[in-house]
């Protein structure tokens, strides 16, 4: 068990003043009991461990969802309208 | 291609008598067939998921006697998850992708009645991450002039709603989305006049929710999400008013830093269970992503979590997350079963689930108040033990996990003690019959960017049996005092599930291809038949004219098997899966289809 930023653990461990593992049991709030384990921060953000996601990337499931529900709506409601279904709302739209 | 045939005179019967009850509501209507043991209705049998079945003329005395009757090949490969179901003598088969539905008659199951091959995009599979398995479909009775429906999940996210007698598309809706790598590998699950249905996908950093369809034209009726803002998560004011211990509102946002939570997981694929008389659903959302734990500090709520929802509202009662801040890739996805039991001298409806991490849960179901919480096996060590009071678990840092550093020994691993297997609980034993796993695991994250689409994990793998040297157990447990009365060892994981009767059997199959029946008051193993193929679904049984069935899937895949699946040689492969079940490609091949036992009458 090897820490490669030793010297960033020491630091951050003397800087909350105590080596205690997290435990899950310190609890912030009730449901908040996370706690950063020893040497590793507690925002990753601008640390090496920083993920840098792209939020263009972030919103892609957001948008493929409106667009389906919207494609359904169409879908059942024309259900609705004609008792007949029709998937491809090309079809349903001309 | 579709066959089509007119239904058997015992099926039409069936279907007039239903279609007479025009008043009912689908649920009242389900839950009147679900207590006909001539039936097998849902995945989980009935709403309270027990699994058991009254039918008794297979019982311990003459169980050996049991005969292959009939038999029937689903023309697929991979993993066969899931069960039959039977309704009104015809009985309804599920396949992995392409996902094929078939019907076939009982009164002549040499002929397909209807066939339903969905066309899906081949694109599908690449993003299915544990085999392309399908874990059933749902059926919802005639009423009011609308047709009986069967309901498919398929791999590519649609939820398709068929004629139950013709097999016809009747309408077909888009709930996943591949191309940011949602798909469905869940069975869908009727209530009152809604299907549910969740996403897989937490693996490619999907952000779970499950979603309800009016089962009649297919309109969405509501949807909730794991994680993100309360109004997203769909909790009602009184969300965990009773365990405020548990934490209550702006969880989904504050136990997450920045925006991880837009692909945070919490994906919900195994099964539900419903309480008609208080009106909730139960269900488990699944792990967080990435595997990386690093890269997502925070308790990562609501992934992990037990969940009692409203069904016509989705609106969520209680929430109880069991594994915060994840480290090992337990999603909370498993069984939830229903029973009524006297703990400490008091009544209490339960809520019983075994979960990935080790830990089998009771919970009171009305109040979300944990009544118990013991280990599957003694080895279990990322936690020391749950505290019931505060419902959190206490770890033990030694088993966690986190960057820069190869974590060793952890039991269990991510395939958990307990995986997608429903089992089973015989209410007159008291007792919940467990299909375990035993396997441990090391565990190193790596860091890697998140791009829709593709595989978000960042951790590999290494997993072997645990501490007992065999890959699983069948263990019978009360959850009344917490104790297994029995236990019984198997050279892999029980991974399937298991089916109780009152004849005192416990029914299950094995990975390498064998259907075995235990005395469910011992243990003791009665008989065993070799399957063509391992198996990885469920037994069900049934009966038709007078005589009892006993069916099950074979065709060996899912997460154990994507080695022999896919052929796969490097041990930290298939998410680690394929160095501990590097043995089973000595035992099974791939196959796929039903096999139906009943008793030798010569």
């Amino acid at each position: 068990m090897k820490m490669t930023s030793t010297l960033l653990a020491v630091v951050l461990a003397t800087a909350a003043g105590s080596a205690m593992a997290y435990s899950g049991t310190n609890c912030k709030e009730p449901g908040v009991c996370w706690e950063p384990k020893p040497g590793y921060p507690e925002k990753v953000a601008g640390t090496r461990y920083d993920p840098k996601h792209d939020p263009a990337e972030l919103s892609k499931q957001s948008k493929s969802i409106e667009a389906m529900n919207q494609r359904n709506k169409q879908r059942w409601q024309h259900l609705k309208k004609t008792g007949k279904f029709v998937y491809d709302v090309d079809e349903i739209g001309g | 291609m579709k066959i089509k045939q007119s239904l058997s005179l015992s099926g039409a019967v069936g279907v007039a008598l239903l279609s007479g009850a025009t008043a009912l509501q689908a649920n009242e209507g389900l839950v009147r067939l679900s207590q006909d043991d001539s039936n097998w209705v849902m995945p989980t049998k009935d709403y309270s998921a027990t699994h058991y079945s009254k039918l008794d003329q297979i019982n311990t005395a003459n169980v050996k006697n049991l005969k292959v009757a009939w038999s029937f090949s689903t023309g697929v490969l991979h993993g066969h998850e899931g069960g039959p179901l039977v309704v009104n003598d015809i009985m309804y088969i599920n396949t992995p992708f392409p996902n094929t539905v078939y019907a076939l008659d009982l009164d002549d199951p040499n002929k397909v009645l209807w066939e339903y091959k969905p066309k899906q995009s081949p694109a599908a599979r690449a993003v299915a991450c544990c085999d392309v398995v399908n874990r059933g479909v749902a059926y919802a009775p005639a009423e009011a002039g609308k047709p009986a429906k069967i309901f498919l999940g398929q791999l590519d996210g649609n939820l398709v709603a068929l004629d139950a007698k013709s097999g016809e598309e009747v309408w077909k809706m888009e709930v996943c989305d591949i191309r940011v790598g949602a798909t469905i590998t869940q069975a869908p699950f009727v209530v009152k006049d809604k299907v549910l249905v969740g996403c897989s996908g937490a693996e490619l950093g999907v952000r779970g929710y499950v979603s309800a369809f009016n089962i009649h034209d297919g309109k969405m009726e509501w949807r909730a999400y794991a994680t993100g803002p309360d109004e997203d998560i769909l909790l009602s004011e009184k969300f965990n008013e009773q365990t405020p211990q548990y934490g209550r509102f702006g969880l989904g946002l504050k136990t997450w830093e920045g925006d991880a939570w837009k692909i945070g997981g919490g994906t919900n694929w195994g099964w539900y269970a419903y309480d008609p008389k208080l009106d909730r659903i139960y269900y488990g959302s699944g792990n967080p992503a990435p595997w990386n734990e690093t890269m997502r500090p925070g308790d990562n709520k609501w992934t992990m979590t037990i969940w009692s929802r409203d069904p016509d509202t989705g609106e969520a009662y209680f929430g109880y997350q069991k594994t915060p801040h994840d480290e090992w890739d337990y999603a909370g996805v498993n069984w939830m079963a229903l029973t009524e039991q006297r703990v400490n001298g008091k009544k209490v409806p339960l809520l019983t689930h075994p979960d990935r991490n080790g830990i089998i849960y009771s919970l009171n179901r009305d109040t979300g108040e944990l009544v118990r919480a013991d280990k599957l096996d003694d080895t279990v060590n990322w936690v020391k033990y749950v505290d019931l009071k505060t419902g959190q678990p206490v770890r033990d840092p030694e088993y966690s996990t986190r960057m820069d550093h190869q974590a060793k020994n952890i039991c269990p691993s991510a395939m958990g003690y307990h995986n997608q297997g429903v089992d089973s609980y015989d209410p007159e034993k008291g007792l919940f019959f467990l299909g375990l796993n035993h396997i441990c695991m090391d565990w190193e994250p790596f860091m890697l960017p998140y791009r829709a689409g593709q595989f978000f994990v960042g951790a590999t793998l290494n997993m072997y049996p645990g501490p007992k040297g065999v890959m699983g157990f069948v263990r019978a447990y009360d959850a009344k005092t917490g104790e297994y009365k029995w236990t019984v060892p198997e050279k892999f994981s029980v991974w399937g599930g298991t089916l109780a009767t009152k004849g005192d059997l416990v029914f299950y199959g094995t990975l390498d291809g064998w259907i075995k029946a235990l005395d469910s008051r011992s243990g003791d193993e009665l008989w065993k038949f070799k399957l063509p193929s391992g198996v990885i679904g469920h037994p069900v049984t049934y009966e038709h004219n007078g005589k009892q069935y006993l069916a099950i899937y074979y065709g060996v895949g899912g997460w154990p098997g994507v080695g022999l699946v896919f052929d796969l040689k490097d041990p930290s492969a298939g998410l680690g899966a394929v160095g501990a079940f590097k043995e089973l490609a000595h035992y099974t091949k791939m196959g796929g289809g039903v096999m139906v036992f009943a008793l030798d009458e010569t």
